[in-house]
């Protein structure tokens, strides 16, 4: 079979490849499944965690197909009883000094080693190592938790946080089995360059690295969670974030107890959020929500009412100013932090209902 | 947003944001880009990780300029300045793309002869940055392909702002950087809806999707549709309905902010809102405006409810209901139908996505964009979301504006003079007073304060101060200071930064123990009524010694141990 120039055969089909492609990007491309742990598209590729390898004819070894470059008339094999074999090998060692139950680490993000060690059906028995990876538990930062026991040197985050966020706060430490993921002098994240942006859990595979108040609360693991897609509410970026949902908590109203970010590639924010967009939800179930309608008495205080007079009381003091000075003695202030259909609405309002063009949003910019 | 609308024709970011990854020269002007569109900057990050060139010009030394081949630290307020004389060297260099000024634009001339007296050297005296780094990054910017324009508050908000907008169009136009992909001019938008909000027709001056609402066709239009008459003259912006508060407005129906803690000159505004008549709020929280109100809707947030935001880029995005609201707590767009329709109005929406369609019924930038059809792309990858405009229902959105031609039909060139902030240094007030917000908290902070882990990271008032200015009036870092302009006071702690200029003090505006827009001078721009928020004159005084054992980093956080 002739191939042209930007062709190679993967588990023997012809298929194009494009400049500079990697073997791992081609064949996600070409809907070909690859395992991988250390890989994250946003990252340069390291070939660290050696779960992604394949055969490509030609070469002895197996390859990583997420640093290998494609090139012209290669011949990969993804899938076979070899690859199976030394998946299985790996998933073992690593194995040997990770938790096994997935009920007693799970508690935060799901644990995609567990998952595939279950895949692989990878020996569980050779032999058990404690973990001596170092924490950092006396870490007073709010929201990042490292839990060594779960990490598998795979530097993702420590990746990330160099590459992407750019602020370099975290790095791997020590070597052999005592790796880990250190800050410099293993200081409190709150003392380093961290900007909490939280990228470090969303890649890390396993959990390791994972959100402290789902966990500090005592919350459901994400897997018994409801995901909700929606738009951050805060500043004009417009990330898609999804909503971690306990529908059965808060007398069946739902809580929304962590929030994570949509699979880098999907969404205009790429897989990243912020601080704000990522941990700052608290204030969705703050005790200060208002509940009830407030009207204020004679005496100059809020008390609670229905809504039927607050309405009642709301529109007939705007009439009754309309009436005294004239439409344009309203003013209607209208807010971003509003959906696009309620910015309508208020505007409807005041032009067609009380006819003043006195309508604005606040901040226009 | 007015600005771009009088230049090109639409007030949005001509490109996307996917499309920063691949410029090749980034100009970041008065944008913190990394503290307030953390996700753009991690964009410009992987420009600049591929070899772009990044130009930050700010008063400020802020984390972007880290990355930057070049930091323009100019004075605040002197944009116009900057941007003039990379204009002049731009046509003294013959640099300008003569096929699209003569094809795509009008009123060239008007500004390459008020150009012509913009000197980079003269420049330099005024803006403080050197004459060779504006050539410098004049020459880089019209010679580089793949150039693109980033702004944000900084610019906008000066009684010059839209003189800013119009100074920055006008290099855009001459370099013909325009409807093409990564190269374009691109505000910024601060908050989650600003861009949806006007879009929307929260204006005194525009139906929704920018529709005059003193053009006879305009209004003749909404008139059908509504059946009611409607009024033919421009309403007051938000800045003149402050300012008027008591004489001329007597009554607010104000939805989801806090205007006594957003508003600039708020002693004003607080005296002001004890002479009107009646005012209704609509809220998540009680906040500070809530002690003059005399009625109050508990509100619904975001995740308790359906409907869209739209971004910077013009992206129309689902916000979907994940869990009910407290109490009884309603939706913002369940509560106006209700008020609508005890005012006698006949409003009949079961939900958000007919509302949706009644707008853009007579939206046509918006018309093939439904509740439905961003509900099909949300699993397409990378395309989740429809960017406006959209015209058709096959119509793909779009995702950088003016590829077939200006919108506006022909760019405009609108020549600017410099003129300066209103209120500068004397001798009562010696310094330069900007204000501005920071990563860890967001506009009023109603939310973010709420946030344990936000107010661990950074808890307490500040500003940023330069050692030198600090020690001309005995002020060491960490001290408790009075900061005072002629509106008010608030007392503050002072760090030591680097990160301003000599004569420039900077804070930020989200605590309401120390609000800045006590400060702030409430003169509007003369478009957009948008207030001076960046520039006007203070003094800072020294009240009590800081605690010993209290570490502060300037800027970013301070650490307690
Ligand atoms: S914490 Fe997670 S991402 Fe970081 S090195 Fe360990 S396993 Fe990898
Ligand atoms: S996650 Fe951060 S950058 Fe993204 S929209 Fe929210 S506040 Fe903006
Ligand atoms: S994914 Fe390729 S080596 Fe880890």
């Amino acid at each position: 079979m002739k191939l042209a120039r930007n062709q190679l055969t993967l588990n023997g089909k012809t298929v194009s490849f494009t400049d500079g492609e990697t073997i791992l990007t081609l064949a996600n491309r070409m809907g070909v499944h690859i395992p991988t742990l250390c890989h994250d598209p946003r990252l340069d590729p390291v070939g660290a965690c050696r779960m992604c390898l394949v055969e490509v004819t030609g070469f002895n070894r197996l390859v990583p197909a997420c640093t290998q470059k494609a090139t012209p008339g290669m011949e990969v094999i993804t899938e076979n009883a070899r690859i199976t074999r030394h998946r299985q090998t790996l998933l073992a060692l690593y194995m040997t000094d990770h938790p096994q139950d997935r009920n007693a680490v799970e508690k935060g993000a799901p644990n995609q080693l567990l998952d595939l060690a279950e895949q692989y059906q990878a020996p569980l028995n050779w032999g058990r190592m404690l973990p001596i990876r170092s924490a950092r538990d006396d870490d007073r930062n709010p929201y990042i938790l490292f839990n060594a026991d779960l990490c598998i040197s795979c530097a993702r985050c420590v990746r990330y946080c160099a590459e992407v966020e750019r602020v370099s706060a975290i790095t791997l430490a020590n070597r052999g089995a005592s790796t880990t993921v250190a800050t410099a002098d293993n200081a409190s994240l709150l003392d380093t360059s961290c900007e909490m942006c939280g990228g470090c859990i969303d890649v890390c595979p396993t959990g390791a690295m994972t959100e402290k108040m789902p966990l500090t609360r005592n919350h459901k693991p994400e897997r018994e969670l409801r995901k909700v897609r929606t738009t951050c509410n805060y500043c004009g970026v417009g990330c898609q974030i999804d909503l971690n949902v306990d529908d059965i908590a808060n007398d069946g109203r739902g809580m929304v107890v962590k929030i994570t970010s949509p699979p880098p590639g999907t969404t205009v924010n790429d897989g990243n959020l912020c601080v704000k967009g990522r941990f700052a939800y608290d204030f969705i179930h703050h005790p200060d929500r208002l509940t009830q309608p407030l009207v204020c008495n004679e005496n100059g205080e809020l008390q609670p009412t229905t809504w039927d007079d607050a309405l009642e009381k709301a529109v007939n003091g705007l009439q009754a100013v309309a009436k005294r000075y004239g439409a344009d003695a309203l003013g209607f202030v209208s807010s971003s932090r509003c959906t696009v259909e309620e910015n309508y609405l208020m505007q409807k309002l005041a032009r067609a209902v009380f006819h003043t063009n006195n309508v604005h949003q606040c901040a226009a910019t | 947003m007015a600005g771009l609308v009088n230049t090109f024709g639409a007030g949005a970011m001509t490109n996307s944001i996917g499309e920063i990854r691949d410029a090749d020269f980034l100009l970041v002007i008065g944008s913190n880009t990394s503290e307030a569109h953390p996700i753009i900057a991690m964009e410009m990050k992987r420009a600049v990780r591929r070899g772009a060139t990044l130009v930050v010009a700010d008063p400020r030394a802020i984390w972007m300029t880290s990355i930057a081949e070049k930091h323009l630290q100019l004075k605040p307020g002197t944009d116009v300045w900057l941007l003039n004389a990379m204009a002049h060297v731009i046509i003294e260099e013959d640099l300008i793309d003569h096929k699209f000024i003569a094809g795509q634009t009008e009123n060239f001339d008007a500004v390459k002869q008020t150009v012509a007296d913009y000197t980079p050297e003269q420049a330099e005296q005024i803006t403080g940055v050197p004459a060779d780094v504006i050539r410098w990054t004049a020459r880089r910017y019209a010679s580089t392909a793949k150039a693109g324009i980033y702004y944000v508050l900084g610019i906008t908000e000066h009684s010059h702002g839209t003189d800013n907008v119009y100074a920055l169009s006008n290099l855009v136009l001459m370099t013909g950087h325009l409807g093409k992909p990564s190269s374009g001019l691109n505000p910024l938008r601060g908050q989650n809806n600003v861009q949806g909000a006007n879009d929307a027709g929260a204006s005194p001056v525009f139906y929704p999707g920018y529709q005059r609402v003193d053009d006879p066709a305009a209004r003749a239009k909404y008139e059908k549709s509504w059946g009611v008459s409607l009024s033919p003259t421009p309403g007051l912006n938000l800045n003149q309905m402050m300012k008027t508060t008591g004489n001329k407005i007597k009554a607010f129906y104000v939805m989801g902010e806090d205007i006594l803690l957003s508003e600039p000159n708020v002693l004003h505004l607080e005296r002001a809102l004890n002479n009107i008549e009646f005012l209704v709020i609509q809220e998540p929280f009680l906040n500070e405006t809530s002690r003059f109100a005399d009625v109050i809707f508990p509100a619904a947030i975001y995740a308790e409810k359906d409907g869209v935001f739209i971004n910077s880029e013009r992206r129309v995005q689902r916000v979907r209901k994940a869990v009910q609201p407290p109490g009884e707590a309603l939706a913002d767009w369940e509560i106006l139908v209700q008020f609508a329709n005890r005012c006698g109005a006949d409003w009949n929406f079961p939900g958000p996505a007919e509302i949706y369609n009644e707008m853009v019924k007579d939206v046509p930038r918006f018309a093939g964009i439904s509740h439905e059809r961003i509900e099909q792309t949300q699993h397409v990858p990378g395309l989740s979301g429809i960017q406006w405009p959209c015209p058709g229902a096959n119509h793909p959105g779009t995702k950088y504006l003016h590829a077939d031609g200006v919108l506006r039909g022909k760019g405009l060139f609108q020549a600017v003079q410099y003129r300066p902030s209103m209120e500068l240094p004397d001798t009562d007030y010696g310094l330069i007073l900007s204000t501005g917000r920071t990563l860890y908290h967001y506009n009023s902070a109603t939310q973010t304060r709420r946030e344990q882990g936000l107010s661990t990271k950074q808890s307490e008032a500040y500003i940023e101060i330069h050692p030198r200015d600090a020690q001309k009036r005995s002020i060491a870092h960490g001290d408790r200071v009075q900061v005072k302009t002629r509106r008010g006071s608030v007392h503050v702690r002072a760090f030591y930064s680097r990160q301003v200029r000599s004569g420039c003090i900077w804070m930020p505006f989200h605590f309401k123990e120390a609000r800045a827009n006590i400060l702030t001078n409430d003169v509007g721009d003369s478009i957009t009524g948008t207030a001076e928020y960046k520039v006007c004159a203070a003094e800072v005084t020294k009240l009590e010694t800081g605690k010993k054992d209290t570490l502060l980093f300037p800027g970013a956080y301070f650490v307690e141990r």
